[in-house]
């Protein structure tokens, strides 16, 4: 029991003495811990909503339309009659009035394909209502994803070509594919105003659905006989259209797993950045907990109980990490999920399974005994005197650095020798920048990519490419802030690190204004590195995802500026530490050598 | 008050405080010194009189809370920091009782530093830290790294670095504080021979052997100068019979 109070007590202090570098240390784990909670929630949000919301709306198994030419007078829906006397069709639901029009809502205009409905709920593909009533006269129902996607609410008031309707509900379906992936967006009104939206220049379209007495064979039904006969029919010109559920499921789970492709890359390069910056945080951290061991064994502490001790304080961390990241998660993966506004089931807070929990757990876990393993076998190895007297793992020498630095202003010189002095920290700190801007520059070619520009500027970013764009900035905003602050602290680490040659250097004539450019300028090598690495591999990233470089690559002076706008942010960022350190009393520090 | 002609470094009613209030300390209380050009002082007292603090102040590197600083007829008190480095780098050499040696580079290395980061081209640099290796009797260790070098070699190597630049003023804080009595006498030996040359020093010391050296010694006690007496021996009497090692 008293060891037990001991290990707590030892760990909660020393968290609590080092605040700030145990803060960092948590925001890390927390950043991994969401991004897994949030890969795994969204690897589980393709399930099962498309079968749900298929059954919940007894939706077809074949969807037939026929869009006639504009100024068409000729009755359409004729062309439907081989697939509703077709083999293996068990009953068939409409032909419904199809109108396409004009939609106004919130400043905003849209093309809707309005549906005319019976009042009576239908056998066959009966949208289900997720907010309001359904259709009655003057009052439309939405589809959810289209809804959304304006703002628009039960109560609201909408234009169809000039005409107001009010929102009367708002459905999900599964006879076509949701809002965006579908376009445009389906709202379904009575017949009759339905009807009434039809214009000379745009007559009604009709729409079919069919049961099929075996759902497994629609996509067999699709290419059958009757599929040909209907859609060959030229008679009357119009445009015939037919849709198997599979076809329709298929839609819609593409769109999840674009997320899911480039979540997949950005949770890996927020891992790789995330295990970066821990390894930078435990490394700044180790020549203090080293001598630490050196303490505990000198009054007497086993090695084990000393591992044990900075076991609790990691794990403790780590636990703390698990039950922020994965809230975290759980609040922000229904923000990237929403794609499937269209289904029913989504998003609801994705499911969090005891598995999932410990799967975040297990990584969370692992980190803290990689944070403690090092320290305390390296411990547990020293002698207690040598781990009290000199815990500081010595500085390397690299003599080619130092000859080139001679030949360099002070500033270049300080810079060059200590990024020669912790060459290791120097390519963690390369690493995590060249992963920020690998992500920025995938985002800027995402941003120039036309197509995208088109989609987006429909209805701000809710189509599908929109939504990718969303979510790829997103993202990236989440990869530059823990880049960014993990230059902050590997520059505060550099600062502490190397207070003595610093101070000496100044004592020694270096004047503060060029410690502390060469202290920015050691974080500033390792940027120019990442700035050069990171635009062929953001391009790549783009590629990797499925992007078409050839068709959407940034102009050239985009990408050139990443490497000076890289270096301003760092210079930024990492000035304030480095004037910090620069401004030391030389003395002090001089002084407790 | 400013120097009178012939100083090379002056200060006039120096007082250094810390804390505030029941804490306050008066590390160096209203001291006035005057070092002339060419001149070896030694200051010494018992530890925490503020002999180390008054050497870090005559340095410019801490601020005094009160008081004038003069050095090479510049004032130092309210001079920038950047206008304090750039006056260090010429006029100053330091000499620390840790030695404050650059772990990872070589003892030429060291000594080429100063002169670098005066802005000295690297073929100067490295030649004048050179010579001085070779003053120092270190030329055949230029290319060792410090933690290959005994106590008195790293002194050594330490006050090469601080003669690199040519200071009009070696300041050295307790040079033989860390070093057995054959490496204080190899570097008593060094500041023997900086003195015969006309180096201007001010060594703040425990060793009396090296403070009956100097021309002139002060005694310091709680942050004021109690004593001053002026050596006859100085600069007459050898370093082998000051350490004892003649007849």
């Amino acid at each position: 029991m008293g060891r037990l109070l001991l290990t707590w007590r030892l760990a909660i202090r020393d968290i609590k003495r080092r605040r700030v570098q145990s803060a960092l240390l948590l925001l890390m784990i927390v950043t991994t811990t969401t991004t897994l909670t949030i890969g795994l929630a969204l690897h589980k949000v393709t399930d099962s909503p498309f079968a749900r919301t298929r059954a919940a709306t007894r939706g077809p198994d074949i969807v037939a339309e026929i869009i006639p030419p504009p100024g068409g007078a000729h009755d359409a829906t004729r062309g439907f009659a081989p697939l509703v006397h077709a083999t293996g069709v068990a009953a068939a639901g409409g032909p419904y009035p199809l109108a396409f029009a004009s939609l106004t809502a919130r400043g905003i205009d849209v093309r809707a394909e309005a549906e005319g409905r019976d009042v009576a709920p239908a056998t066959i593909d009966q949208p289900a209502l997720t907010a309001g009533r359904w259709v009655r006269p003057g009052a439309a129902v939405i589809e959810r994803g289209f809804a959304d996607a304006l703002g628009l609410h039960v109560g609201d008031v909408i234009r169809l070509n000039g005409r107001p309707f009010g929102v009367g509900g708002i459905a999900v379906s599964t006879a076509q594919c949701f809002y965006p992936v579908s376009t445009p967006g389906v709202i379904w009104l009575t017949r009759r105003d339905a009807d009434a939206l039809a214009t000379a220049t745009q007559p009604l379209g009709y729409v079919l659905s069919l049961r099929l007495a075996d759902p497994n064979s629609a996509s067999a039904f699709e290419n059958g006989n009757a599929a040909y006969a209907f859609g060959n029919d030229t008679t009357n010109e119009a445009k015939t259209f037919m849709t198997s559920w599979q076809d329709t499921e298929n839609s819609d789970f593409k769109v999840v797993s674009v997320d899911q492709k480039v979540l997949l890359i950005v949770s890996t390069l927020l891992a790789l950045l995330a295990i970066a910056s821990i390894t930078v945080v435990v490394g700044s951290r180790m020549a203090e907990q080293t001598r630490r061991v050196g303490l505990l064994k000198a009054v007497g502490a086993t090695p084990a109980l000393v591992a044990v001790v900075l076991l609790a304080e990691n794990l403790l961390l780590a636990v703390a990490a698990t039950a922020v990241g994965v809230t975290i998660g759980r609040l922000v993966a229904p923000v990237l999920t929403n794609l499937g506004n269209g289904l029913l089931g989504t998003p609801p807070a994705p499911a969090l399974t005891g598995q999932s929990v410990l799967e975040v757990a297990v990584v969370a876990v692992a980190v803290a005994v990689g944070a403690t393993a090092v320290p305390a076998i390296r411990g547990a190895r020293t002698s207690t005197i040598r781990a009290l007297d000199d815990p500081a793992h010595p500085p390397r020498r690299r003599p080619s650095l130092i000859a080139l630095s001679t030949r360099l202003p002070v500033p270049m010189l300080i810079a060059v020798r200590l990024v020669a002095r912790r060459i290791r920290r120097s390519l963690l700190t390369a690493a995590s920048m060249t992963i920020a801007v690998t992500m920025v520059v995938a985002a800027l070619t995402l941003e120039h990519n036309d197509q995208v520009r088109r989609q987006v500027s429909v209805i701000g970013t809710t189509t599908v490419a929109g939504r990718v764009t969303h979510l790829v900035f997103l993202l990236s905003a989440i990869l530059i802030v823990l880049a960014a602050l993990n230059a902050i602290f590997t520059t505060w680490a550099t600062v502490i690190d190397s207070q003595r040659p610093t101070a000496l250097a100044r004592a020694l004539g270096a004047t503060p204004g060029q410690v502390t450019a060469g202290l920015t300028a050691s974080q500033l090598l390792p940027g120019l590195l990442a700035a050069c690495l990171g635009i062929p591999l953001g391009l790549a990233l783009y590629q990797l995802a499925g992007g078409h470089v050839s068709e959407a690559s940034p102009p050239v002076p985009w990408l050139v500026a990443v490497i000076p706008g890289t270096l301003i942010a760092i210079a930024v960022l990492t000035a304030i530490p480095a004037r910090i350190g620069a401004r030391r009393s030389v003395a002090e520090v001089l002084r407790s050598e | 008050m400013t120097g009178t002609t012939g100083s090379v470094l002056s200060a006039s009613g120096l007082r250094k405080e810390y804390g505030e209030g029941v804490a306050l300390v008066r590390a160096v209380d209203d001291v006035s010194l005057e070092v002339a050009q060419g001149e070896s002082v030694a200051i010494v007292g018992p530890s925490g009189c503020g002999k180390s603090t008054l050497l870090y102040l005559l340095g410019g590197l801490e601020r005094p809370t009160a008081g004038t600083l003069e050095l090479a007829h510049r004032r130092l008190e309210q001079m920038p920091e950047a206008g304090l480095a750039r006056l260090r780098r010429r006029a100053l050499g330091f000499v620390f009782q840790a030695f404050h040696l650059v772990d990872e580079l070589t003892a030429l290395e060291n000594v080429e530093l100063p002169a670098l980061l005066a802005g000295a081209s690297p073929r100067t640099a490295r030649e004048r830290a050179t010579d001085l290796l070779e003053q120092v009797g270190l030329e055949d260790r230029a290319e060792h790294l410090p933690s290959a070098l005994s106590g008195g070699q790293r002194q050594r190597v330490a006050i090469a670095r601080a003669l690199a630049n040519g200071p009009a003023v070696v300041l050295a804080d307790e040079p033989t504080g860390n070093l057995d009595s054959a490496a204080t006498t190899e570097v008593l030996r060094l500041f023997e021979q900086l003195h015969a040359d006309g180096q201007t020093l001010v060594v703040v010391t425990h060793d009396e052997r090296i403070a009956s050296t100097a021309d002139r010694l002060i005694t310091m006690r709680d942050g004021r100068f109690v004593d001053e007496t002026k050596l006859t021996g100085g600069t007459q009497r050898t370093v082998a019979e000051i350490a004892g090692l003649d007849g």
